[in-house]
């Protein structure tokens, strides 16, 4: 159903409809101003981003082929916009140190009062120990709930390979909270 | 199978990404090995935790600004370029002489003797008899005094001193 609105609401855009190229947008929104923030870490910065990449679509819908999901087409647009931007600011290298780097805590370190106040601090230190593959796998199963064969086509790459990064982004996870504190979310103090 | 390989499946039967093909398999090993049991808990429960934390996170547009931000890219994206240069045909054409100048001109520089071979040579080389002249001579008059200045060469293009 949904699916058929999105090409008319397409086509209108195309017809110079401009007013239905936000109501194309609305049910992704949110979805990608998180996945531009989980992935630059600033919301500044993941606002640019989202612009751009709406720009991008918007330019380029004419060459948008309908057989294909408007969803997972938007989506390769942010993502790549995404990545274009950490390239051009040189910031590939800084996040892929920080991930190599990546902060350990002490469970001594981590209070339970952080469990509850600092979500965002708890999100991104898991994020950090990741590859920024796996980090996109990560986010795009997990955060916006993709499935497999769309991740695929977002990312460019094969089924098995999006698994493959899937399962190795879930053993760090787990590597990472069962070093540190697991066993506190464990008991619910989430 | 062996706990090893089912070790790397167990992330992906938690979250529900393993292929149908392979999750009975998986799932007759954890009926009768207790750590990977233990382990496919650990997983189950990270993956619920990761995306219960990953949808509280509240990330978002304000609805002025992702107004703002649409129009904006709306009235950005709209803009019709303006051309320096006023080109009534299409674009297309346009790249195509373009690319035709751009041929010809690496064609001039890499090959001279290509110009020989499509028969661009000047004509003054074709004369008859031209090989085998042995002086040429230059004339300059002078437009206003009438004077006359005559210059002879040789054939290697070389002043002959007027003895």
């Amino acid at each position: 159903m949904w699916m058929k609105d999105e090409d008319k609401l397409v086509e209108e855009v195309l017809q110079g409809k401009h007013s239905s190229f936000e109501l194309l947008l609305q049910p992704y929104r949110q979805g990608f101003l998180k996945l531009a923030y989980r992935i630059t870490g600033d919301r500044e910065e993941a606002q640019e981003i989202c612009q751009d990449a709406l720009l991008k679509i918007f330019k380029y819908l004419k060459s948008f082929k309908k057989d294909r999901s408007f969803k997972t087409w938007s989506y390769k647009v942010l993502m790549n916009t995404s990545y274009d931007y950490l390239r051009e600011k040189k910031k590939f290298k800084r996040v892929i140190e920080s991930q190599r780097n990546a902060p350990v805590y002490e469970v001594s370190q981590v209070e339970q009062r952080v469990w509850k106040s600092q979500m965002k601090e708890k999100i991104q230190s898991m994020l950090d120990i990741l590859s920024p593959k796996e980090k996109a796998v990560f986010l795009l199963r997990d955060s916006e709930g993709l499935s497999v064969r769309d991740v695929s086509l977002v990312l460019g790459c094969s089924q098995i390979s999006v698994r493959t990064h899937l399962s190795r982004a879930r053993q760090k996870i787990i590597a990472y909270f069962e070093k540190n504190h697991l066993q506190k979310i464990r008991e619910g103090k989430s | 199978m062996k706990c090893q390989k089912i070790k790397r499946l167990l992330p992906l039967l938690a979250g529900s990404e393993l292929p149908e093909s392979q999750i009975s398999s998986v799932r007759a090993h954890l009926e009768g090995c207790l750590q990977c049991q233990r382990e496919y808990e650990k997983y189950t429960f990270l993956v619920g935790q990761t995306r219960k934390w990953l949808a509280e996170d509240k990330v978002g547009w304000e609805e002025q600004e992702w107004r703002e931000t649409v129009q904006s890219v709306v009235n950005q994206g709209s803009r019709k370029r303006t051309s320096l240069v006023p080109w009534p045909f299409p674009r297309a054409w346009a790249y195509t002489l373009m690319a035709g100048v751009m041929l010809l001109l690496t064609i001039l520089i890499v090959r001279p003797s290509f110009v020989k071979q499509i028969g661009l040579t000047p004509r003054y080389v074709n004369v008859v008899g031209a090989d085998k002249q042995e002086v040429v001579s230059m004339t300059m008059v002078s437009k206003e005094t009438g004077l006359k200045i005559v210059w002879f060469f040789n054939k290697n293009f070389n002043l002959e001193e007027n003895e």
